[in-house]
């Protein structure tokens, strides 16, 4: 999609793509000399289940992020989907026992959170970022209004083997990560909307003249994202056994930190999912990492600042930037 | 391509069935009754406020009962209002109640920050209503300096509370051996006395009980979640117990316990008494919780303030640890659950200071 400037920059340009999993490689080695245990198989299976609801969250918002949009809607579609599922399983409050089935409820009610996060953002020709900052907030409220501040506690032992079940010795959420992952890679390799996501956030303009349905695409782009999203819940609600308000906090930032960690630029039409999953790994063995050093709570955010700031520059192809803003 | 006034309609139409939506939105936000609601009858021309964070936490939104209790109990109109931690909007929501009501207001505050706490204390005093605050106060802001506007003060005594469920900790694993511990926001003053409530309580061991490290997760039961499973990694099996500076966090880091086969086997303590953790302690997975009452501080707040506006005490004749107190913290383990249960805490209105246990005091 990009024009090379000229042949000596190819060579870095090379470099650039693959400078986030080059950091989470070193990430890896340096943590596993201090701390051995780092590298042990449960560790590295609880790395897996702390990366299980990031991926799923990151695959819809590295599409909107593609497109040169951003999603801050994250918490508040996390918080009612968690709060909706708990309450349509088996659990203290509703008589409701729809077990498994409430599974592509909540989804359907993420997604439809996020196509009127599209339709808003689109037809209103409202900027995403004040659109899904709003829609967040009426997520938040509405799942704050259903249960008055109180917690639902789940009681469906098939529910909570979403989470708690293990296949090969490997959690249920991260099996459901991978196949969140594999749909979204389809996504963005084998499908037209993949292609489209690209060419709007490269170039709106030259896409609208291609005859790329632009509104269409973001649209349903939008709407993808909050499917990811209503999964992110289910999975947040099966790990904690319960759904309340507050469920989600601190998604968001996490969220957004991975996917521009991973490589892809807030400014559109550079990066994939590929590179999304390699940011959750960068944060979540960052964070594991930390404790296992044993490095002060201080020192661990302004580790977490710097390295952001780092993988951001790296990853950027400044060649393509006429202005910073 | 279409025609621009064409073009113009489409979108016109589009946004006012759009506008439809969003108001179908708040519609449903009205209804389950997230804005403040006036009671039935009106027998006192006082209007009742409680002023909190967000209804969205269980500490919260029993606070906020407990003043609908209080004002329903005297037919007064009562109002909550809700800062969302923003300390601007908390400040001017009590200005504008105050004005609206030719200040014959009483309001019960949970200040976002404690520098709100002054300018409340001020606007309230200027325009002759009262004010009660909850947790957070500058050290140097006293009731009796603003006599007799400025009623009381009320917190919960987090050392001794945090001692004692650390003890308990250490008695659910025989009291010796290492464990692990999650704190609040460390600017926070109820995350500054946990702390400290549990350094006692391991000096009192005299190295039989180690602690192996401290993390604050700020209150956020998945960063709980993500550190304990941290920490199953470096310590393994060297972790006996698990101390967390609140429940929601102690939930977290129990999850975390479970996905790795050890819920039941490694102690969890929590601070709150939220209903999850009062379970988990009937389970076995908690060793113990300590529980506030929200309830007693949401009615109190304002049943004292009312017991002065009409006349049944002078409240600047009331001594200092009338003025400046702690509540009541109830120790809840496997043992006193059930009884603890089957018998909650009840709020009596004119009892005023039966559940006071001393004065605030200022550690700093």
């Amino acid at each position: 999609m990009q024009t090379r400037k000229a042949t000596s920059f190819s060579y870095l340009e090379q470099w650039r793509r693959w400078a986030p999993l080059a950091v989470l490689i070193a990430l890896c080695i340096l943590i596993g000399l201090f701390n051995p245990n780092f590298l042990s198989t449960g560790n590295f299976i609880r790395l897996l289940n702390s990366a299980a609801i990031p991926v799923v969250l990151c695959m819809g918002a590295t599409f909107i992020i593609l497109m040169g949009s951003i999603d801050l809607s994250v918490e508040g579609i996390v918080a009612l989907t968690a709060v909706i599922v708990s309450l349509l399983v088996a659990n203290d409050i509703t008589t409701y026992k729809l077990g498994l089935f409430a599974v592509p409820v909540a989804m359907a009610i993420g997604g439809i959170m996020g196509l009127v996060n599209g339709v808003v953002h689109v037809k209103l020709k409202t900027p995403s970022f004040m659109t899904t900052l709003g829609i967040g907030f009426a997520g938040l409220g509405i799942a704050t209004a259903i249960l008055g501040g109180l917690t639902v506690r789940i009681a469906d032992p098939t529910f909570r083997y979403l989470s708690l079940g293990r296949i090969l010795g490997i959690p249920m959420a991260v099996w459901i990560a991978l196949a969140a992952f594999l749909v979204a890679l389809t996504i963005q390799q084998r499908t037209r909307i993949g292609a489209w996501i690209y060419a709007i956030g490269t170039d709106e303009v030259t896409a609208r003249f291609a005859g790329i349905p632009v509104e269409k695409t973001r649209i349903l782009v939008f709407a993808l994202a909050g499917l990811f999203y209503g999964l992110g819940g289910v999975l947040a609600a099966a790990q904690f056994g319960q759904g309340h308000a507050l469920i989600a906090q601190g998604r968001l930032f996490t969220t957004i930190t991975a996917v521009v960690v991973g490589g892809t630029a807030l400014s559109g039409g550079v990066g994939s999912v590929v590179n999304s999953i390699i940011g959750v790994f960068i944060v979540v063995v960052l964070a594991n990492g930390m404790v296992l050093m044993g490095i002060e709570p201080y020192v661990q955010q302004g580790v977490q600042g710097l390295l952001i700031i780092a993988a951001v520059a790296l990853a950027l192809d400044r060649s393509r930037l006429s202005v910073v803003k | 391509m279409q025609s621009k006034t064409a073009a113009r309609t489409h979108t016109q139409l589009n946004r006012r069935s759009m506008l439809k939506g969003l108001a179908g939105l708040s519609g449903a936000g009205l209804l389950g009754g997230t804005f403040p609601m006036p009671a039935i009858a009106q027998e006192t021309t006082w209007t009742l406020a409680n002023s909190m964070r967000s209804l969205a936490n269980p500490y919260h939104a029993t606070f906020a009962k407990g003043g609908e209790e209080f004002a329903k109990s005297i037919g007064a109109k009562y109002e909550m209002l809700v800062t969302e931690g923003n300390s601007e909007k908390g400040v001017s929501d009590i200005k504008a109640l105050l004005q609206r009501t030719g200040g014959k207001l009483i309001v019960n505050v949970d200040p976002n920050d404690s520098p709100d706490a002054r300018v409340i204390v001020e606007e309230v005093k200027k325009a002759g209503g009262f004010v009660v605050t909850q947790w957070n106060k500058p050290d140097d802001l006293h009731p009796w300096d603003f006599d007799p506007n400025y009623v009381a003060h009320m917190s919960f005594d987090g050392v001794p509370n945090a001692e004692a469920i650390a003890n308990a900790l250490f008695g659910a694993f025989g009291g010796e051996g290492g464990i692990v511990a999650l704190g609040g926001i460390l600017s926070n003053v109820p995350a500054i006395e946990r702390k400290l409530g549990l350094d006692n309580a391991i000096a009192k061991t005299n190295g039989k009980v180690k602690l192996l490290d401290f993390q604050p997760a700020d209150w956020n039961e998945q960063k709980a979640f993500d550190i304990m499973q941290a920490w199953i990694t470096r310590f393994g099996d060297q972790i006996k117990g698990v101390f967390a500076a609140n429940d929601g966090m102690g939930m977290g880091a129990l999850e975390a316990l479970r996905q790795n086969s050890l819920a039941g086997t490694v102690p969890v303590v929590g601070i709150d008494g939220i209903d999850a953790a009062l379970t988990a302690v009937e389970a076995g997975e908690f060793a113990g919780t300590v529980a506030w009452d929200p309830m007693w501080t949401g009615a109190m707040g304002l049943a004292i303030p009312y017991a002065h506006v009409t006349g049944k005490i002078d409240i600047t004749k009331e001594p200092k640890e009338h003025r400046e107190f702690y509540g009541t913290g109830v120790i809840v383990t496997k043992d006193t659950v059930a009884a603890y249960k089957a018998n909650p805490p009840k709020t009596d209105f004119n009892d005023l200071w039966g559940k006071a246990t001393g004065q605030v005091q200022y550690r700093s």
